[in-house]
Order: structure tokens, then C-alpha cells, then sequence
């Protein structure tokens, strides 16, 4: 019905509490749901390669429409730029499922895993939409899971506020987002990707068309952080469980970003010199309070929050400058930050496992009693930090030099003193796990075990080896960029 | 059209101001209906005399949607109110910033 891919996830979505029902009766549900989401991981990576052969075939779009042709059909269209978001979902998605597996401690793990592969297959479904009618609709089935997930350990106070928060919010984010869409539908009568930006290319300047812009700008802003509208973020981060912090701060915020890079990079395409001025000033006061917070935090995952919050503003700041090199560097930063951070997160999730508590203070000195995760922790931090030879690095010097460029050397100046105070914060954390003392709580730690470790080594690997190689990993990058620049040429 | 953007103030409006829980879900779903009106209102602007099939389909599906979120918001709510025995947010401050 749909592409290949999404229909063998929806169908792994679907049979996945048949599967724990059948796991109860045999009275082994853990290993046999945990085994069956592993199978339905790996599966979509397997036909990822197959697939991007085929969208390159196909002259770069693979349009599966589900009745009637275009203009008003709900259809699915997949280019590069789609592939390469999905392979990052679906990677950082297994890493945090196999991790979960020791780390959520529930009665019942069958409607967790159901949950959390809903929201990734909810996720490639959205970028893997033709029209912005379909995007909303997979949009708000990821927004779902991800409030059930932040609201999961539903006994604990933080986790059902900072849950109610997030709906809250996001949910009147989305509201705007649908707003936006029906003035654009009564601009043009479609919503349709390729035809919105056809028809708007041509429209004469309407103040709606500005209205829907700004409104998307807001709408699609606030699921990635970006600064007004961030506060949901650090809460839900602190109160979920860290392999979902891992997954939110990874890829959940990450859709956001390429609901932007979508709406900006094709629909209104044709009015760059109108939105980049805004996009660019939402960016830098993005990082700077970000960065700023995350100066001051002292619980783990809330400082790693910030940082997210951060990293959001040098992504967005590439896509205001909006050169070829600048987008790659966006998306090249999309992939390196998605595997520092959700390495990050779950190494601070192995911490939290072991000492029951965020405060970095108390967790001082746990390299010491736990040698694995405390080096690979280290290893992502220096990365954070932009260390050289790590992978981040290349990222961000991407969009720096790519902000000089293009003219706009005062953009790169500000983002360079940013990269000074996630460095400062980040240094702090290597003082905190590595240097200092061990307290009584840290000191009754041990090494986690095998299961979470997988994931955290697999991560480390793909960090330092994205960091000393990059030439390929940034070789696909440009092809999607250039993909992503010319999406609206191609129709 | 012009009542549609009214209603979504409306709804941002006690989006901002009101204090229980129930009320700022009743918020966000008067805001979706300011939306589906919108759609259905300037469907016929696309064609004229007639209301545009695309919109209907539209709004029904949204509707649908924002019945999920009212409904995982109202068993948020639920378990808040089990927590805090309170239905004001004004309560839910116990998150440092």
C-alpha cells in the first residue's frame, strides 16, 4: 500500500502485542518481544540499501500514491533526502531499543516496545510523505507515541508533569502547524509538496502566504527547541527514560528539523529573502541560551538537554545561510549530533542505572568504578566539544566556513564564540566523571552490563569513525543537499 | 474565515491564561475547530459554489486526531490529579528551571 519500508514496519508495529501476548503464554515476554523488535529493526536497515538504489534509479523521487494522481492525491514521495533522515531514525531507534532492554524495569515491556517503534516508523513516515496533509498525519501519530513515552514511568511526579507539559505545548504547536496548512490550501487549493511550491512561485506576495510562513516556522520550531518555545524540552528530557531522552534528543527533534527544512527548502523557496533574516535570528538565540543554561545545570541529562537545545541553533543557523555547503553541514551535523547525543544520553541512562541519581556532583569519579562507559562517555563529550578528530567537528567547521562564504561572516562569528561555551560545559563534565574524587554513591557503582554496553560501543565506533573518515559520511551528505536544494526544479 | 482566526485567538488566549487542566485541553480543542472551520470555509474559495471534497476529507481526519490527543491528555490529567490531588498547574511547579 505504501512504500516497501513503511509497510513492513507498520505490519512489525501491529503484530509486535500479538507477539507478547504469545511471549506471556510461554512466560518468556521479555526475550521473546525483545528478540521479535531486534528482527523488526533490522529488517528496514537491510532494505534501506536496496532502496536508495531504487530512489537513484528513479531519477531520485519514488512517488507511491494511493488513489487518484496528484494534485489531490495523498501520496508518498521519497528522495535522498528522506533516505538519509530514515537511516538515521532507524539507527539511533535499534540502539535505544536494544539498550532499553535492560534499562526499563517493568512489568510488562510488550506496550513500550510497541510505543517506541510506533513513534520511529510514525517518524519515516513523515519524511517520507508528498504532501503536508500526510506529513500531519504521521506527525501527530509520532507526537502521541512520544508524550505516551515521556509520560511512561507514570507513577513517578516528574515524568506526568513534565509529560503534560510537552502535550501542551506541542500539541498547540501542531494546531498552528494544521492552522498554517488550511491558508495555504485556500491559497492554492492543494497540498500537494511539488504543486504548493509551483503555485506559490507564481502568486503574487499575499500577506496569508506570510502568515502560514511564520506560523510553520513556529509550529515545525517548537518540536525541534528552538529558543521561545523550548521550555518543553529539558523537562522531558530529565523525566523520561534515557534511552528515550536518547531517541527525543536524537531524532524526535530532529523530524522538527526537517519539517523546516522541508516547508523552507521547497514551498517557499521562492521567498528566501523574507525568511532567512527570522530564521537566523531564532538560530543564534537559540545557541546562545542553550549553551548559557547548560553553563549552569548540574543534573546530567538536563545539561545534556541544553545542549541539545544548542546544537538545534547551528543546524537551524546552516539552513538560514542556505548555501549548498552551509546545508551540507547542516545535515552532516544532523547525523553527527544524532549519534553524540543519543551516545551521550545513553551513558548518562548507564550512570543513572547504576547510582540512581542525576546530580553530577554525585556522580563525580565514576570512570574510576565504571572504566567502559566512563572512556566512551569521555569520548562523546570531547566530541560535543569539537574536538578535531572527532565527528562533530567536521560539522560545524562545515557551516562556519560555509557562513563566511556566503557573506555572512557575522553569523559565523557568534556561532564560533558558542562553540567556546559548550566547550567550557563540557570540560566540566570530563573534570566531574573523570577527574574528581569518587563520593559514596559513585564508588558503590559497577561496570553496567553486556546488553547496554552493545549499544554504547557500536555509537563510540560509529563517533570516532565518522571523526577520523569523514569523506564519505560528508560525500552523502552533499548528494542530499544537493538533493534537498533542487527538490523543487525536479517537477 | 474571520471567525475561524478569531476562534483560534480565543483558544490561544485561554491557552495562556487559564489554570485547570481540563480548561486548557477545552483550549486546544476549541483551537482545532478554529482550524477545521477554516478549511471547510475556504474550500470554497478553491471552488466556486461548492465545498471542495479534499476539505472534507481533511477535517474529518483531523478531527479524529485531535480526539487522540484529548484523550492521552485527559488520562495525563487523570494520573496528575492522582498525584497532586489538584487540577491547577499553577501546582505542577515542582521542575526547577
Amino acid at each position: 500500500m505504501f512504500t516497501p519500508l513503511l509497510d513492513a514496519l507498520f505490519l512489525f508495529v501491529l503484530t509486535t502485542p500479538l507477539v507478547g501476548l504469545m511471549g506471556q503464554r510461554v512466560k518468556r515476554e521479555k526475550t521473546v518481544v525483545a528478540a521479535y523488535i531486534t528482527f523488526a529493526f533490522i529488517f528496514p536497515l537491510m532494505l534501506i540499501p536496496m532502496f536508495y538504489s531504487e530512489v537513484l534509479w528513479k531519477n531520485g523521487v519514488l512517488v507511491a500514491c494511493v488513489s487518484s494522481s496528484p494534485p489531490e492525491a495523498v501520496c508518498l514521495e521519497v528522495n535522498a533526502l528522506s533516505v538519509f533522515m530514515a537511516l538515521i531514525f532507524l539507527v539511533i531507534g535499534f540502539m535505544a531499543c536494544l539498550f532499553s532492554v535492560r534499562e526499563v524495569e517493568l512489568g510488562s515491556i510488550t506496550g513500550y516496545y510497541t510505543v517506541l517503534l510506533g513513534m520511529i516508523t510514525a517518524m519515516i513516515g513523515v519524511v517520507f510523505s508528498g504532501d503536508l496533509f500526510t506529513l500531519f498525519i504521521f506527525w501527530e501519530a509520532m507526537c502521541i507515541c512520544s508524550y505516551t513515552l515521556v509520560a511512561f514511568k507514570k507513577e513517578l511526579w516528574e515524568s506526568i508533569e513534565s509529560g503534560y507539559k510537552y502535550l501542551i505545548m506541542s500539541s498547540a504547536g501542531s494546531i498552528t502547524i494544521l492552522f498554517a496548512l488550511s491558508f495555504l490550501y485556500g491559497l492554492t487549493g492543494t497540498l500537494n509538496i511539488s504543486y504548493l511550491s509551483m503555485s506559490l512561485a507564481g502568486a503574487e506576495r499575499n500577506p496569508m502566504t506570510y502568515m502560514a510562513l511564520l506560523m510553520l516556522i513556529v509550529g515545525f520550531g517548537l518540536q525541534a527547541g528552538m529558543v521561545p518555545f523550548h521550555t518543553w524540552l529539558p523537562d522531558a528530557h530529565m523525566a523520561a527514560p534515557s534511552s528515550i531522552s536518547a531517541v527525543l534528543s536524537g531524532i524526535v527533534v530532529k523530524a522538527g528539523v526537517f519539517g523546516l527544512f522541508m516547508v523552507l527548502l521547497t514551498i517557499f523557496a521562492s521567498l528566501y529573502e523574507s525568511w532567512y533574516i527570522i530564521l537566523a535570528a531564532f538560530a543564534v538565540l537559540t545557541m546562545f541560551v542553550g549553551n548559557l543554561s547548560a553553563l549552569l545545570q548540574d543534573d546530567i541529562k538536563r545539561l545534556l538537554a541544553y545542549s541539545t537545545i544548542a546544537n538545534t541553533g547551528y543546524i537551524l543557523l546552516g539552513l538560514a545561510i542556505g548555501s549548498h555547503r552551509a546545508l551540507t553541514g547542516s545535515l552532516f551535523h544532523v547525523l553527527n549530533h544524532a549519534v553524540v547525543k543519543a551516545l551521550l544520553f545513553l551513558c548518562a541512562g548507564a550512570f543513572i542505572h547504576k547510582t540512581r541519581t542525576r546530580s553530577l556532583k554525585e556522580l563525580a569519579g565514576i570512570r574510576r568504578v565504571m572504566p567502559v562507559t566512563g572512556t566512551i562517555f569521555i569520548i562523546g563529550t570531547l566530541s560535543l566539544a569539537s574536538i578535531p578528530p572527532l565527528n562533530i567537528f567536521w560539522g560545524e567547521l562545515t557551516i562556519i566556513t560555509a557562513g563566511v562564504e556566503a557573506g555572512m561572516p557575522l553569523l559565523s562569528f557568534l556561532m564560533t564564540i558558542n562553540l567556546v561555551f559548550s566547550a567550557a560545559y563540557c570540560l566540566r563534565m570530563i573534570q566531574m566523571i573523570a577527574i574528581k574524587e569518587e563520593t559514596s554513591t559513585s564508588k558503590k557503582a559497577r561496570e553496567v552490563s553486556i546488553p547496554m554496553l552493545i549499544p554504547i560501543l557500536a555509537l563510540g565506533f560509529f563517533s570516532v569513525l565518522i571523526g577520523v573518515h569523514p569523506s564519505p559520511f560528508q560525500a552523502f551528505a552533499e548528494a542530499v543537499a544537493e538533493v534537498a536544494l533542487n527538490l523543487t526544479s525536479e517537477v | 474565515m474571520a471567525c475561524s482566526v478569531i476562534l483560534f485567538f480565543i483558544g490561544l488566549y485561554c491557552l495562556v491564561v487559564k489554570r485547570n487542566m481540563i480548561r486548557l485541553l477545552i483550549a486546544l480543542e476549541i483551537m482545532m475547530n478554529a482550524v477545521n472551520l477554516n478549511f471547510i470555509a475556504l474550500s470554497s474559495y478553491v471552488v466556486e459554489g461548492a465545498v471542495h471534497p479534499l476539505a472534507h476529507v481533511f477535517t474529518v481526519l483531523s478531527i479524529g486526531i485531535s480526539g487522540c490527543i484529548i484523550a492521552l491528555g485527559l488520562v495525563i490529567t487523570l494520573y496528575a490529579y492522582r498525584h497532586y490531588g489538584t487540577l491547577d498547574v499553577r501546582e505542577l511547579r515542582r521542575l526547577e528551571h
